[in-house]
């Protein structure tokens, strides 16, 4: 009787398209719903945390002298050793004392961003920055030498992160660059 | 002996023995700054604090002696918080600026502070300064006074060890700073001494300043290069560039001291100026070429007749390559032309091996020094052997001895030395004859006719030796009343051959009144002793057995070259064109050469005469053994690889033998060494596996190393005529040639470091003789013989012999061989204002 009754209620489902129906109320229920899809690099890029661990930046105190020192504790702490640190010496007022990085170097394929060297860094002049994209098109960039890791980075260490800011792709022949407007940002909406 | 407890162990000592020596021979660490051995204790820096039973302060373990029955503990809770409240005490003003100090990482503060210290600071006060900026305080040192620990062994180490003694201590205090007279620059002998001792980062070495981490370096244990003391230290490098080389404590005879040329003089071997392919002369002109090619003209040139072949190896060769170089020309070629110097007659080398007695075996310096009386007479030991002297030093200052010197040249060692005696250049066997006469007097004593003529005859040799009586009789008297005698015998008597017959009768006459002799030759190649022994020499072969044919010396080599009756000529190290005393006949011989090989690390003034040149390995590059002055046959190990194409010597002369005989080897240093050992008595004890370190005792194996005798020698020595100099009133100088105390032969000149030191050379004459001339030190003087003039700067020395004037053999802008002439003795020389 009651198996009887089960396939009376199979069969008006199926010819009614109930599970059709309910499927697809799913879909057009997200049509019309907004859009959790970041329109990335074109129109936004993700601004991460500040505990994001990115490709590493040399920095400068206030009044613009190097903090790095090369003492090449970075490089001794480094698991994948691909920081390669040659000290000299330089009192012009470079850095914060005489001693300043002649080559200061990171591999960033070998790296596995641990966080390492900017642990063991005595000047705080190692951080890891929230830059994240690392493609190109070949091995040359990966390796970060101190002059580019000296320039300031687009997302500055005051700034809070965890939001989707508003972006810009460039291309042109030197490359590809996203850059973001931090004074336009909303929340991730999870 | 005394029997003392620590920490509840019993252990019996020695008397006297330091409460710390005690505790470490127990197996106690306990840490000390200011403490070393061979350094007189201060005890200043009060780490080594340690608890006596019954005392209730702390006493101080380096300077407190045992008692019998004392109960000593080092680890208990008051000892450790004794040493972190010192270290507390230190860091107070300490910069701890380790991320910039080239010392960080191996720092003892930061060891000492990591083991045992206060790992949080409770002194939030500014800390005192003495200085914002680091100083240079010589062109090799360079100064943070701000790091000090005011332990006070630079001091210590400059005066009781080098002689040096120009560092002190300025103000009292935690502001006292070990620095030089009011932080003048120095103009000492430049030796880091006090680096290497300082156990921060106060004293530093300029040309390794901010270059890299001790740990980034990669080292090797070897041998020093510079001359024949046989000093260990470890060269290290980075990235295939020599960065620095230091001494080890406790490891080698020099311990933790090593001189100028040591220390800062191996910055040679990574030049770009290196010979990094052979070259083959074509068409008048020397152009790169291939091992193959470069092989194969040589063997199209190798005479067949082995009288037409000469070989001169430098002492700077290991002795497996000088083996293979002797065995090459006496097995291969059929040739007994080889010699090792372009320096020295093989007849004067033959009598000064038999004088020295170096065929009957090593002799330690150690023991030397243990003998009652101690003549270094020949040599400026202070220069040419700097670590010899500054064993001498220390070890002469610790016990009651008589160190007599002999010399024309004032020296640094002088201050030790009981008696001194200036003697005429070139006289060492006039004075040794007095002495001897001297020494004999009682023996010839109310003979009448016999006392009468020995009397005349000693007061002819005095005057000839330009030494007054009484020095000679004090010296003889010295002689009478010890048991024991050490000669060290220096360079000059191969130079003045004619003194080394003296030289073995002092010897044999004080053998036979019995007393207990012992002669140190003093060399000045690293290798020299080694290649005499492997056979490098026209008459002697291995362990100085008479060779089947006597060949010709550097000398009658080039003679010969010169009259056509020798075509070719290989030179594997050894630049005759600038060190054969005569460069006229030199450079006329070696531009007439038929076939010439050279086979070096530079291109030194030979090489350019050369009709093939092949690029060798320098020491860091190549392993094999070096055997020192007394006789220790230590390992030199490899660092690097030799440059570009270059080849380590030993595969470059097995691979011209094995294109003669394909068998010719051995192939590697190990087997080479293993043949020399079954074939050379001397060698066969010696082994690879000795290690040099100092025991527990704080006392070296002296007889480790040492060769052994090469049992019943047939030696000649042969009288030497003495070389007659044309004297004048022209020319009132007589000039001395030798090593600077920053050079060594050629091969330092290429250091960037010890060139900075003294690029241009200098002439040294008594200040008496530059007083009567009204010059001053540092004019610029022309030195002028009659065969060439050269303009340099003048040193004057205070106590040296007058009417002497020294001029380093090393300098390019003034070649010294330029002065001499081959036959004639000493030249005479004038001295004016340029």
């Amino acid at each position: 009787m009651a198996e009887d009754k089960g396939r009376i209620l199979e069969l008006i489902k199926r010819v009614l398209f109930t599970d059709f129906v309910k499927g697809l109320t799913v879909t057009l229920g997200y049509n019309v719903s907004k859009s959790i899809t970041h329109k990335y690099p074109d129109e936004e890029k993700w601004v991460p945390y500040r505990r994001f661990r990115g490709v590493h930046t040399l920095n400068r105190t206030e009044t613009g002298k190097e903090l790095c020192v090369a003492c090449e504790l970075c490089s001794k702490a480094c698991p994948t050793q691909c920081i390669t640190v040659i000290p000299m010496e330089d009192d012009t007022g470079r850095g914060i004392a005489d001693r300043v990085a002649k080559v200061w170097k990171v591999d960033l394929v070998r790296c596995l961003y641990c966080g390492y060297c900017e642990d063991a860094c005595p000047t705080r002049a190692v951080r890891l920055s929230r830059e994240y994209e690392l493609a190109c098109t070949d091995l040359s960039c990966t390796v970060r030498q101190r002059e580019d890791l000296l320039k300031p980075v687009q997302v500055p260490e005051s700034f809070e992160g965890g939001v989707i800011a508003k972006s810009e792709f460039l291309r042109s022949k030197r490359g590809i660059k996203v850059k973001v407007d931090l004074s336009n940002t909303r929340k991730r909406p999870l | 002996m005394v029997t003392v407890k620590i920490n509840g162990k019993e252990i019996t000592v020695e008397d006297n023995t330091l409460i710390l020596d005690a505790a470490r021979h127990a197996g106690y660490e306990i840490p000390t700054f200011c403490y070393q051995a061979d350094l007189v204790g201060i005890g200043s820096c009060r780490m080594c604090l340690v608890e006596i039973e019954g005392q209730r302060k702390l006493q101080p373990s380096c300077v407190t002696p045992v008692l019998h029955g004392m109960a000593i503990n080092t680890e208990t809770p008051t000892v450790m918080s004794a040493r972190a409240s010192m270290l507390e005490f230190l860091l107070a003003n300490h910069a701890l600026d380790c991320p910039v100090c080239d010392k960080g990482g191996e720092c003892e503060l930061q060891d000492m502070v990591y083991k045992y210290g206060p790992h949080k600071g409770r002194h939030a006060e500014p800390k005192f300064k003495f200085q914002e900026k680091d100083y240079a305080l010589s062109p090799v040192i360079i100064k943070n006074s701000n790091r000090c620990v005011q332990c006070l062994k630079c001091v210590r180490v400059c005066r009781e060890v080098v002689g040096a003694n120009v560092l002190g201590a300025l103000g009292r205090g935690d502001h006292q700073e070990e620095t030089s007279f009011f932080r003048h620059f120095l103009d000492c002998d430049q030796d880091g001494n006090c680096i290497e001792v300082c156990p921060v980062g106060c004293f530093m070495r300029l040309p390794y300043r901010y270059k890299t981490r001790p740990w980034d370096l990669k080292g090797a244990d070897t041998i020093c290069q510079w001359c024949a003391t046989g000093c260990r230290m470890v060269i290290e490098e980075r990235d295939g560039v020599l960065i620095r080389s230091k001494a080890q404590f406790g490891v080698g005879l020099n311990s933790e001291t090593l001189c100028a040329r040591g220390r800062f003089g191996n910055d040679s071997m990574t030049r770009a100026e290196r010979l990094k392919t052979p070259l083959v002369r074509r068409f008048g002109k020397l152009e790169p070429a291939s091992w193959q090619e470069a092989l194969a003209v040589i063997k199209d040139n190798v005479p067949s007749d082995g009288e037409r072949i000469g070989g001169i190896a430098s002492p700077r060769l290991t002795n497996e390559e000088l083996y293979l170089f002797q065995k090459l020309f006496r097995n291969v070629f059929g040739s007994a032309n080889i010699d090792s110097s372009a320096r020295w007659d093989p007849d004067a080398v033959e009598a000064f091996i038999k004088a020295a007695s170096m065929d009957a075996g090593g002799v330690s310096v150690f023991d030397c020094m243990e003998s009652e009386t101690v003549i270094v007479i020949g040599s400026q030991v202070s220069d040419e052997n700097p670590v010899t002297d500054y064993i001498i030093r220390r070890i002469s200052a610790g016990r009651r001895m008589n160190l007599v010197i002999a010399s024309p040249r004032a020296m640094k060692l002088d201050s030790s030395a009981n008696l001194k005696i200036r003697h005429t250049a070139g006289k060492a066997g006039a004075l040794l004859e007095s002495v001897i006469l001297s020494f004999n007097s009682a023996r010839v004593a109310g003979t009448g006719g016999l006392e009468d003529m020995a009397s005349g005859r000693l007061a002819s040799v005095t005057s000839e030796a330009g030494v007054d009586g009484e020095a000679v009789e004090s010296l003889a008297r010295k002689l009478k009343s010890s048991g024991s005698v050490a000669i060290m015998a220096g360079t000059d008597f191969l130079r003045f051959p004619e003194g080394i017959a003296k030289l073995g009768l002092l010897k044999d006459l004080l053998k036979s009144s019995g007393k207990k002799v012992s002669v140190l030759p003093l060399l000045d190649r690293a290798n020299q002793r080694g290649a005499w022994e492997m056979g490098v020499h026209p008459s002697l072969g291995p362990a100085y057995a008479r060779a089947k044919q006597k060949g010709l010396g550097t000398d009658e080599m080039l003679e010969a070259v010169s009259k056509g009756a020798l075509d070719f000529l290989y030179i594997a190290g050894s630049d005759v064109a600038s060190m054969y005393p005569d460069e006229g006949v030199a450079t006329a011989a070696l531009g007439r050469a038929r076939f010439l090989v050279v086979q070096d690390t530079f291109m030194t003034d030979t090489a350019k005469f050369a009709h093939v040149v092949l690029p060798g390995a320098a020491f860091g590059e190549k392993e094999g053994t070096f055997t020192n002055q007394e006789g220790r046959a230590q390992a030199i190990r490899r660092l690097m690889h030799p440059p570009g194409k270059a080849k380590p010597d030993l595969d470059i002369i097995r691979a011209i033998g094995e294109r003669f005989d394909p068998s010719f080897g051995p192939k590697n240093f190990v087997l080479a060494l293993d043949e020399i050992r079954s074939g050379n008595r001397m060698y066969s004890n010696v082994s690879l596996a000795f290690n040099n370190k100092k025991n527990s005792d704080n006392r070296l194996d002296s007889k480790e190393a040492l060769v052994q005798g090469a049992g019943a020698s047939d030696l000649e020595a042969k009288e030497f005529a003495q070389k007659p100099s044309a004297e004048s009133a022209e020319y009132p100088f007589r000039l001395i040639t030798g090593n600077h105390l920053f050079h060594s032969g050629k091969g330092t000149m290429r250091s960037e470091t010890l060139s900075g030191l003294l690029k241009a050379a200098v002439v040294e004459i008594s200040e008496e003789d530059a007083a009567s001339l009204g010059l001053k030190n540092g004019d610029r003087v022309r030195v002028k013989s009659k065969d060439y003039a050269a303009v340099v700067t003048l040193r004057t020395a205070r106590g040296s012999k007058n009417a002497h004037a020294f001029l380093a053999e090393n300098f390019e802008d003034c070649p010294v061989n330029r002065f001499l002439r081959r036959g004639e003795g000493p030249p005479m020389v004038s001295i004016t204002r340029a």
